[in-house]
């Protein structure tokens, strides 16, 4: 279906040149990175990247990457070139908060891209993107991708207005944009399920694709509703890493098959009955 | 002093090209990392440690970070023996030196799997994890009782006639006693350390943030104990010593060198930067240059001390 972009798939590990990092309100920041040699990446892949070596020592502290959707900038670089890639995050923990602080002309350390990226819906199905939070980051590029072959939804949640992660760029997309914000300062009071429920009551068997990126209680309830509605329901997934290219096996979750799989080497991406949610912390 | 300096060295009766080795559980299978670092830039690597059968480790959250470090309850999830020798091991270019780390539940098992490891032609030694700190039984029971040890290294030694290398557990009291019962048991080298016991608590659910309660930690918050440990056992024994723990700069590499290990792992830096270890190799010998050693291998032991330590 869609146009994908010609990525070579091997990840690189550089160190970025922040080109700009402007605050989104919400505690929400757009970070652009120049990469060189960057090879490029589908949507719902992710790097992996910390902000340490910004600072004039190399510092360990805060020790790990964090994983990031590759927001925008999924074309590869000309030979010799370099590509713009951007980061939606918000800072809450130490390593975000240091992200949060970098500055043009300082660098990041960064690896990718990384997992695999979402599978195609069916050529006449419809499309329902549901994001919550900074899930809706992993979202962009795919709405965007799935805009120009088939009818697109997209749903996004967040707890007020101002946490709506890239709105403003989803409304630049012209799709059937619905929200929902928990203290009612934008669209429909309460949560993103809400959306969700009468869309899936009105849709025909097979007739809709389903992707969801969010925080696990969210996705875990849209996956259930979307099994319940017999529903394809794809889900990208944030856990914690240290590596982010299958060596640590610190991302593993439970699959309903029994057994573990690596979050950052299957996935993000997964088909939602394959999760073990249960087994989810 | 100018001049080209040599940079192999001899670890265990095996011959590196430099003294960088990357630790078990940090470099996976070793083609995890061939999209970042050529592997003949090292001197090998040691791989994930292996079972007789495939195993899969602990429920999620298997890791947490800590200050400068992380803490994992992995438990020993691995591909099996058979997988890694018949998948894992061709996939790898010539000429990359590869040490298999085995692990067990009891000697036997110990035994027959560096039995099978050491007989491949692509295997150039054997490192036995006599300390996983997050497995409820083998490893670090072993690592922990000098008898044990003893026995566990004795019957190994009786199936494996290559380099045979133990990996030690910081988890004891004192370290002398637990590196000696390896060299009079016929070990060939040591490897120290593996991962502290350690635990973490997320004071907002009131509960451990492992889901294995206990983790290792590791990164560089414990570089400064591995250093003292490594130390410690190189003066008690005279079989080669491998150091680990905390090592993210060729500076930290050093140190290590200096308290007389012949060799060094990079275990945690890998997840952070995975071209660590070939930059750490790159800046050894700048070191050794700049200092005038015209061998890596006289780094080995040469800490300068004017006065006998307190203990
Ligand atoms: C594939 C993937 C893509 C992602 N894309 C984005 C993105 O585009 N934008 C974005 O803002 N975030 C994204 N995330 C989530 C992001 O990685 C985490 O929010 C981030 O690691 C938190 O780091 P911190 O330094 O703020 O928090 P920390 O200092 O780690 O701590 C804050 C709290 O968050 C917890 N925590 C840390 N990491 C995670 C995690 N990954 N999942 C759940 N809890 C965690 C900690 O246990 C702690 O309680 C993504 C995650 C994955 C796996
Ligand atoms: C996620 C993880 C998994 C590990 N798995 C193993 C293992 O399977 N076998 C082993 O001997 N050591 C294992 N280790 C320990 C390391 O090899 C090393 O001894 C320890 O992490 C200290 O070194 P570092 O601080 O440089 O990481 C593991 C460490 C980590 C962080
Ligand atoms: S994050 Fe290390 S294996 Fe997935």
């Amino acid at each position: 279906m869609t146009e994908s972009p010609p990525v070579n798939g091997l990840p690189i590990r550089t160190l970025a040149e922040v080109v700009e990092n402007r605050a989104e309100g919400g505690g929400g920041f757009c970070l652009t990175l120049s990469v060189p040699g960057w090879p490029g990446a589908l949507p719902g892949q992710f790097v992996m990247i910390s902000a340490g070596a910004c600072a004039a020592v190399e510092r360990w502290d805060p020790l790990l990457p964090r994983p990031m959707a590759v927001y925008r900038g999924h074309r590869p670089a000309e030979a010799g070139g370099t590509t713009e890639v951007q980061i939606l995050f918000k800072a809450t923990g130490a390593g975000t908060r240091l992200l949060a602080e970098t500055a043009p002309g300082q660098r990041v350390r960064m690896v990718g891209p990384l997992g695999v990226g979402f599978p195609p819906p069916g050529p006449d199905q419809r499309v329902c993107l549901v994001g919550g939070g900074t899930g809706t980051a992993s979202l962009y590029e795919w709405a965007l991708q799935c805009a120009r072959t088939q009818p697109v939804s997209v749903l996004l949640g967040a707890r007020r207005a101002q946490e709506l992660v890239g709105l403003a760029d989803f409304e630049a997309l012209g799709v059937d944009l619905r929200c929902a914000t928990e203290d009612g300062s934008r669209g429909t009071l309460g949560r993103v399920t809400a959306l969700l429920e009468p869309l899936l009551a009105e849709a025909e068997p097979g007739e809709l694709s389903l992707y969801v990126c969010g925080p696990t209680p969210m996705m875990r309830a849209c996956s259930q509703m979307a099994v319940r509605s017999g529903v394809r329901c794809i889900v990208s997934l944030e856990n914690n890493m240290a590596c982010g290219f299958g060596v640590c096996l610190g991302c593993a979750v439970p699959m309903t098959e029994g057994g573990f799989s690596l979050v950052c080497r299957a996935g993000p991406i997964y088909d939602a009955r394959d999760v073990d949610w249960a087994g989810l912390p | 002093m100018s001049g080209p300096v040599e940079t192999a060295v001899e670890f265990a009766g095996i011959p590196l090209r430099n003294p960088v080795l990357t630790a078990s559980g940090t470099f996976g299978y070793g083609s995890e990392f061939g999209p970042f670092l050529d592997l003949r830039r090292i001197g090998g690597f040691v791989g994930k440690s292996l079972t007789l059968e495939p195993r899969f480790g602990n429920p999620p959250p298997r890791i947490a970070e800590s200050p400068a470090g992380m803490l994992n309850a992995i438990s020993i999830e691995n591909i099996g023996v058979d997988a890694f020798l018949e998948e894992k091991l061709p996939a790898l270019p010539e000429g990359v030196v590869v040490i298999a780390s085995c692990f067990g539940t009891d000697p036997d098992d110990y035994a027959r799997l560096a039995a099978r490891l050491s007989d491949s032609p692509r295997v150039s030694g054997v490192e036995i994890n006599a300390s996983c700190p997050h497995v409820k039984s083998g490893g670090i029971e072993f690592g922990q009782d000098p008898e044990l040890l003893k026995d566990l290294v004795r019957r190994v030694r009786e199936h494996v006639s290559g380099p045979l290398i133990v990996k030690l557990s910081p988890n004891v009291t004192r370290i002398a006693p637990m590196a000696e019962v390896c060299q009079e048991a016929g070990a060939d080298g040591i490897t120290l350390i593996n991962a502290i016991q350690s635990m973490e608590v997320d004071v907002e659910t009131r509960r451990p943030v492992l889901a294995n309660v206990l983790g290792g930690l590791s990164g560089p918050a414990i570089r400064p104990i591995a250093l003292r440990m490594v130390w410690q056992a190189s003066r008690a024994v005279d079989i080669p010593i491998c150091g680990v723990g905390g090592i993210a700069s060729a500076e930290d590499a050093v140190k290590f060198l200096l308290c007389g290990a012949t060799a060094i792992q990079v275990g945690t830096i890998n997840y952070v930067n995975p071209m660590a270890a070939g930059e750490i190799a790159d800046g050894i010998l700048a070191y050794a240059q700049r200092h005038g050693f015209s061998r890596v291998a006289d780094l080995t032991g040469a800490l300068e001390l004017d006065r006998a330590p307190v203990s």
